[in-house]
């Protein structure tokens, strides 16, 4: 818990401030046209928003999208296979716009009807402008990490869960990333990355992290305490054969 | 200084602290410390009355002791200006009224007298509304970014007005609206900041138990079976007819009460000729109440809210739909007509339940009181639905997220400095 670490660990949080576009689509063919051509900021905000706000429990769909499908447009089908788009499977928003197009398109190659969302339910293509801030939380340890991270607010995690495989381009979040290779505890990094925020509260998160933090530690206690009385055990059991067997031959002898 | 003027000043961040997550209040903390210093000017119409003063009256001091400077002033007009602001407005919302080539022209006119007697020296100008809209002329002569603030539900307008209105909204820096579906094509960046609630408000404060029995006594309404309330004027589009129908529905099933409680309507024509109708079909009916309540009866409405089972609006239309946002934070489940702004706070089966006919709202108001258990987890949910999306401090966050994001336009990221 209190190695020094090579970098302290400086928690961020960002906040949105959600701009409205002024595209809206009434009808999946309009929806996909405009998925082609929206800023990046706009997926990025419509597959993120869910796990942003409903922080206190799983929502059903896991995007912006797959929800307006099923409830406006009302076909199931499609927005299961839109919601089960993993974001943390993509390092980048280009490839969740290309994911997404190729699942409404073969959709509608398939479709017989087109239905239009009841009118005032289309879908409104919202962007966001992130202002991301430095916290007064900072870490040189695994414990006083531990205490930050209790404190800090859900959109810090967030920031370091969620965006950051977007950020840094691969499959990791900031936390995996300073506990590897600024406090070398390459076990632990593994622990949190393995991690599946999808089907957690913001809340619930946190706690499993803190879990891996403090159970790494304890577990480390815990397999020293036992491993002391194994191998004491050994010891204790190899010594007394050996003195059964002196005995032994002392007698026979 | 009215009671409710002084109890309004008594309210401070640290208030809203004990009702907010910590998180969020830190993050309001943060942002106000960023912004220390700067100046804003709010501009309305009125200090007194309607929903936008109500909330300047509550922000303003809150900005102020984030340790910004922020000042609220209102602009002056004769009743002439007066009157077609509020058949502008009228017609905003998508009322037919009449409007004249006279009224722009006073509406012009004083506009310019305001702008002579108002100045803009601030970093930051928040326009409130139409009213103040024509201000924008002073941009020229004032160092600050200009911000127009749209309260009303502006989805279906009368264009005439809308393109009058418009001429000057694209002067702005930016824009504000309450809903995706109220903005419009314009040539400046709109921003989303929903509508939000005060919890310490006297519509939304908690309640003793005594205080919600006093008020059901004083209405001589019975809590011995479960109440279904809708809280709405008496208006063809928030359905009462559809509110009775329902009723009759459930009533065959379930042993309950319903209230339809409604402002009152004597200066609304319609609002009469739908409040007789409705007395007229619910007439015999003991446990249908309908309430005719007098302006100024937020404490009746917190105690009818609270004291129901479930809570019903069964609109056929909505703006943004505000008495859903007071039932949700009072923990009640709703069943509401998935319009307007309603489907924004209620996630189906998850923060509410959303309906679409009579025979909808009949059903799912039978599930919810036969499914104690479902109605409490829904309830629950809603109210944390509204803590993190529809508070005035989610207001306050998103107004201090604006003035910064106005200091970096066109960038989709900004990164504060520590």
């Amino acid at each position: 818990m209190n190695v020094i670490a090579n970098e302290a660990f400086r928690f961020y949080t960002s906040s949105l401030l959600v701009e409205i576009t002024g595209k809206n689509a009434h009808h999946l063919k309009e929806f996909v046209r405009i998925l082609k051509e929206i800023d990046e900021s706009s997926i990025f905000y419509h597959v993120h928003n869910a796990f942003r706000e409903y922080s206190f429990a799983p929502g059903k769909y896991s995007n912006d999208f797959a929800r307006w499908v099923a409830e406006d447009v009302e076909e199931s089908a499609l927005a299961e296979k839109l919601s089960s788009i993993y974001v943390r499977d993509f390092t980048n928003i280009e490839d969740i716009r290309k994911r997404l197009i190729e699942i409404v398109e073969n959709h509608l190659n398939s479709a017989t009807e087109i239905r239009k969302a009841p009118e005032g339910r289309e879908f409104h293509f919202l962007r966001s402008i992130a202002i991301v801030s430095p916290t007064e939380y900072e870490a040189m340890t695994l414990s006083e990490f531990v205490v930050a991270l209790k404190r800090v607010g859900m959109r810090s995690l967030y920031f370091h869960f969620f965006e950051a495989h977007l950020r840094l381009g691969r499959k990791t979040n900031d936390f995996s990333n300073w506990l590897r290779f600024s406090l070398d505890n390459p076990q632990m990094a593994d622990e949190i990355e393995a991690l599946d925020p999808y089907f957690m509260t913001m809340d619930q998160l946190r706690d499993r992290i803190i879990d891996i933090c403090q159970g790494s530690t304890e577990s480390k206690l815990v397999k020293v305490v036992v491993k002391i009385p194994q191998e004491i055990t050994h010891d204790i059991a190899t010594f007394g054969k050996r003195i059964f067997r002196w005995l032994f031959r002392w007698l026979y002898d | 200084m009215t009671k409710e003027n002084i109890f309004k000043l008594k309210v401070s961040l640290a208030d809203y602290a004990t009702v907010i997550r910590p998180q969020n209040f830190e993050e309001i903390m943060m942002l106000g410390r960023q912004l220390s210093g700067k100046t804003v000017k709010m501009v309305n119409s009125t200090y007194a009355g309607g929903g936008v003063a109500e909330m300047l009256h509550r922000v303003v001091p809150l900005f102020n002791e984030l340790g910004l400077k922020v000042k609220w002033e209102i602009i002056k007009g004769n009743n002439d200006f007066f009157n077609a602001t509020k058949a502008f407005h009228n017609a905003l919302h998508g009322k037919k009224v009449e409007i004249t080539d006279r009224m722009f022209q006073t509406f012009e006119e004083i506009t310019m007298e305001n702008c002579q007697a108002l100045s803009f020296d601030e970093d930051i100008i928040v326009i409130h509304d139409p009213q103040p809209a024509g201000l924008i002329r002073m941009k020229d002569r004032s160092p600050g970014k200009w911000v127009w603030r749209c309260h009303i539900d502006t989805a279906h307008p009368d264009m005439r007005v809308w393109n009058f209105l418009e001429k000057y909204v694209s002067q702005y820096d930016a824009s504000i609206f309450s809903a995706p579906g109220f903005a419009k094509e314009l040539p400046i960046p709109q921003y989303l900041i929903y509508p939000a609630i005060d919890p310490f408000a006297e519509k939304n404060r908690e309640l003793t138990t005594y205080e919600i029995n006093s008020v059901m006594r004083k209405l001589s309404i019975p809590q011995d079976k479960p109440i279904v309330t809708q809280v709405s004027r008496f208006d063809y589009l928030k359905d009462p007819i559809g509110v009775f129908e329902t009723y009759k529905l459930v009533k065959k099933h379930f042993d309950c009460r319903f209230i339809y409680a409604g402002g009152s309507a004597s200066d609304d024509p319609e609002g009469n000729q739908v409040l007789n109708e409705l007395k007229e079909r619910a007439d015999g009916e003991k446990d249908f109440h309908i309430l005719l309540l007098p302006p100024f009866s937020d404490f009746e409405i917190n105690a009818l809210q609270r004291a129901s089972t479930i809570v019903l609006q069964k609109s056929l239309r909505e703006g943004f739909g505000l008495t859903v946002t007071e039932a949700l934070w009072k923990g009640k489940p709703v069943v509401a007509g998935a319009v307007g702004g309603i489907p924004l706070q209620i996630i189906n089966n998850f923060t509410g339940i959303l309906i679409h006919s009579v025979e909808g709202a009949a059903y799912q108001i039978q599930y919810l009181l036969n499914n104690p258990k479902v109605a409490k987890r829904l309830g629950e949910y809603g109210r944390e639905h509204v803590r993190e999306k529809f508070l005035l401090t989610r207001n306050l966050r998103n107004y201090l997220l604006l003035f910064i994001a106005l200091g970096s336009p066109g960038q989709s990221l900004i990164e504060l400095p520590k």
